[in-house]
């Protein structure tokens, strides 16, 4: 697998939890953690695999550490690198802006030059209105602790395993 | 959350200068929002405060795109950074904090926090949250009327505000009439404690208005000072090029509690009181000028101590600032009134033909809107083709004086109010006439907006006088029973800041709209409607005839009795009087007050000098009714001259039954008046 880096916020608990369990169903392939909250454009540059943490805050933000980095980020060329994003929402009571972090960047990568990876369906879950929907997929991974736990960890596992593919594709 | 906008401004394409600046601007309102409680817990003032902190990227941005003397803005009370933002200074805004004379918003007399500087078109808005968008709509009409497309509205409250019924019918005609107005949601997600998923099924209030036509809706991050800056700005720029109004919601967070009464612990969790903190708008502005290297630690540093001394300045000086004096709580109560020089007693001799109420109300008001070009009229009904108002005074304005003057209002009695009270903050000279009501008894839901309306001098310390006339077509005679024969002077007369006029013939109705139309200030204008085409009414009306505020006519001389009274009764008391005449039994002077506020209490001295008995005769209740005071004031002032107890006649305590029969026995008629008048002469 080419060189590949997961970006969270290190002082995050859910998010750095839900890493650990992506970074775990990674197994041998060897992923690097980046901090958000002090990453800079230059140090994630060098990575052609990216997979991004992106909860949403409120109703339907990024996070602040996502936030002040993109400046860093809107004038580079993303072009020839993958990237996948997951991130943490509540479809219950934040049903019109679920998991809106995933589409806000989603689309801050793709008009890029980023080749987005990891779209996953929208069966199983229940809201209103979502900025990371694609069609009939999320684009990424849709993770909703407060009301679906029992379901985070398959989710994972199953969307590691379309990374490692897409991650291996040629495509 | 990212607006859709145009990015004009960015940490890094920003000037340095104007990343300065912003950074001073934004740690000079922190630092007063900060130590705004200081006053409180020294006992010096501030008691109401409600911090701003949180919401400092969209009030900066506002402050940034208003231009005094320009655009118009309608801060509201936790707006003290968008005040910072549009220049005002830490005195300013301190002497506002502890109600100062000095204070540029009122000189104390409105609620701390309640910033404003009227002088710039910062204008001073209630505490009745949200109700100054109506406001907003008013001058955004004017703007409109007049030309001035390059100028803008900003109207600015906190998202739970927009639950008010007012302010859907602020947005809802500011849609319809395509006014460049733009309308600030400050989303910190409560209502003092109640979250706002109780106040509206959207968690984004701005989407309920998403259909309305003309509307553009842009969100943006509050709390992040450049998506603030570039949505305000094209939030302006649109409203001004395309004529339409914008909503902006402004995601903030609430740091702190509701304001100095409220304990959001009680309320909040430890986790949500730490993540609001951790996206403080002001912390975020300065984390991006350090990482993007657009300032030094150094440089901050410098402005950081440049405000300490800046805001310590500015406290000696507003301690140092004298307080509001006792003797000055009558200042400002109403403005100015039109003095006529020719008719200075309000009586005229001329003869001729008579003209009907109606006819003489038409006439004056068409000659007044000859006479000042700045005057409008509006109210529901009136103006369509041939016909003008319910009962038709304002017909054939339209057709002479066109649709920009004079025109329909939507069936808002609250937004037909507030839209006046708004408008005629554009011009000084600006008189403008509404229809409060198709019927009087229909005013209540305009009752929010008059209270308002009757504060705005006496608040403002004299700044703004909102000179309206508003006419209610009022009372009963005509079997329509409830809200439609009823009368509120009672209660509309409790309310210091307004003139109250109740005219009952043809010449008095013409005099006093007249002097209405052209004093400052507001005056309700009460149309006994029975007398509208009553032959009984009608009187000769010189062209130029003025009546003044205050001044009583004596409608009929007598020495045995004195009778006070207005509007329907008017006419009950003359025949009463006659019919004892006639009788022989007593010789009854009549009093027509015509001005209820204010009183002529020498007409009833001198009357009661002469008599010495005192009948109160009004349409409306006697419980509670406007005769209780001038019985009252017989009693405190004059008791000397009095032979008899003051006996007053009016309305039943009940509401007015549309049955002709209830309504006979519910509402005063000659018998009654008869009755009590000979009771009183044999005393």
């Amino acid at each position: 697998m080419k060189k590949t880096a997961i970006i969270y916020s290190y002082r995050s608990v859910k998010t750095r939890q839900q890493v650990q369990k992506i970074i775990h169903q990674f197994g041998d392939d060897p992923i690097e953690q980046l901090d958000a909250d002090s990453v800079t454009g230059d140090a994630i540059m060098p990575y052609t695999n990216l997979i991004l943490a992106v909860p949403t805050w409120f109703d339907g933000e990024l996070p602040n550490y996502w936030d002040e980095l993109l400046p860093d980020l809107e004038e580079r060329n993303f072009k020839g690198k993958k990237v996948a994003i997951f991130g943490g929402g509540n479809q219950r009571d934040y049903p019109e802006n679920f998991v809106d972090g995933i589409g806000i960047m989603a689309q801050f990568m793709e008009q890029r030059g980023a080749k987005l990876v990891g779209f996953t369906s929208t069966e199983g879950y229940s809201f209103e209105s979502s900025r990371a929907v694609r069609g009939n997929e999320f684009m990424g991974l849709a993770i909703d602790v407060e009301n679906q736990s029992a379901l985070t960890d398959s989710r994972i596992e199953k969307w590691v395993l379309s990374l490692k593919i897409a991650f291996d594709s040629k495509k | 959350m990212k607006s859709d906008v145009p990015v004009r401004y960015s940490i890094k394409k920003t000037d340095k200068e104007t990343l300065l600046k912003w950074y001073h601007l934004i740690t000079l309102g922190r630092t007063l929002d900060d130590r705004a409680p200081n006053y409180l817990k020294q006992a010096v003032g501030w008691s109401y405060h409600a911090p701003a902190a949180g919401h400092d990227g969209i009030q900066l941005a506002i402050g940034q795109v208003f231009r005094r003397n320009k655009d118009h803005l309608f801060p509201y009370y936790r707006d003290l950074q968008t005040c910072v933002s549009a220049g005002m200074t830490a005195e300013e805004i301190i002497l506002n904090g502890i109600s100062k004379d000095a204070d540029v918003a009122g000189g104390g007399r409105h609620m701390s926090n309640h910033f404003a500087k009227p002088a710039w078109n910062i204008h001073n808005v209630s505490s009745c949250t949200g109700n100054h968008t109506l406001h907003a709509a008013g001058v955004g009409r004017a703007l409109k009327t007049y030309g001035e497309n390059d100028a803008v509205v900003i109207s600015s409250q906190g998202e739970s505000s927009v639950s008010e019924g007012y302010v859907y019918e602020a947005i809802n005609g500011a849609s319809r009439e395509q006014l460049p107005v733009v309308f600030v949601f400050q989303d910190n997600g409560y209502g003092i404690s109640v979250p706002k998923q109780d106040q509206t099924a959207n968690r984004k209030v701005a989407r309920n208005f998403e259909s309305l036509k003309n509307l553009r809706v842009i969100y943006c991050n509050g709390k992040d000072v450049f998506d603030s800056i570039n949505a305000m700005t094209e939030a302006v720029t649109w409203a001004m090029e395309n004529q339409k109004p914008v909503i902006v919601q402004a995601n903030c967070v609430r740091i702190h509690s509701h304001s100095n009464s409220d304990r959001h612990e009680l309320y909040r969790d430890d986790n949500e009181l730490s993540y609001v903190k951790e996206y403080d708008p002001v912390e975020k502005y300065k984390r991006l000028l350090l990482r993007y290297q657009r300032a030094t630690e150094s440089e901050l540093t410098e402005i950081d101590e440049r405000v300490k001394e800046e805001v310590k300045e500015a406290h000696r000086k507003a301690m140092a600032a004298p307080a509001p004096s006792p003797d000055s709580i009558f200042d400002y109560v109403l403005p100015p009134a039109y003095v006529s020089n020719k008719y200075p007693d309000g009586v005229h001799h001329q003869e001729g033909d008579k003209v009907k109420f109606i006819q003489a109300l038409n006439e004056a008001l068409k000659a007044e809107f000859r006479h000042n070009p700045d005057t409008y009229l509006w109210g529901q009904d009136v103006a369509n083709k041939d016909k003008g108002g319910i009962f038709n005074v304002s017909k054939g304005m339209q057709q002479e004086f066109g649709k920009t003057r004079v025109f329909n209002g939507p069936i808002a009695e609250d937004y037909i109010l507030g839209t006046a009270n708004g408008m005629s903050r554009y011009n000084r000279n600006m008189r403008i006439v509404v229809e409060g009501a198709e019927f009087a008894d229909y005013f209540w839901p305009a009752m929010e907006q008059f209270v308002e309306t009757t504060h705005e001098y006496w608040r403002t310390k004299g700044q703004y006088s909102p000179n309206i006339t508003v006419r209610l077509a009022s009372g009963g005679y005509i079997g329509g029973g409830l809200y439609h024969s009823q009368n509120i002077e009672g209660a509309l007369m409790t309310f210091p800041g307004v003139r109250i006029v109740y005219p009952s013939f043809a010449d008095d109705g013409a005099g006093l709209i007249r002097t209405a139309m052209r004093s400052e200030g507001m005056t309700v204008f009460m149309e006994p409607k029975a007398l509208y085409n009553a032959p009984k009414a009608a009187t000769v009306v010189p062209d130029d005839f003025e009546v003044p505020f205050g001044k009583a006519r004596i409608r009929r001389s007598g020495t045995d009795l004195t009778i006070i009274t207005y509007g329907n009764t008017t006419h009950m008391c003359l025949e009463v009087a006659e019919q004892l005449q006639q009788e022989g039994k007593a010789s009854v002077e009549v009093i027509d007050l015509r001005s209820l506020v204010p009183l002529d209490k020498e007409a009833i001295r001198t009357s009661l000098s002469k008599t010495s008995r005192a009948l109160v005769v009004h349409e409306d209740k006697v419980f509670g009714g406007f005769g209780g005071e001038v019985a009252a004031m017989i009693g405190d002032e004059m008791f000397e001259l009095l032979d008899a107890p003051v006996r007053r006649v009016g309305s039943t305590f009940t509401p007015v039954g549309f049955n002709r029969i209830l309504e006979a026995a519910i509402l005063p008629g000659n018998d009654r008046i008869y009755q009590a008048a000979v009771q009183l002469i044999h005393y």
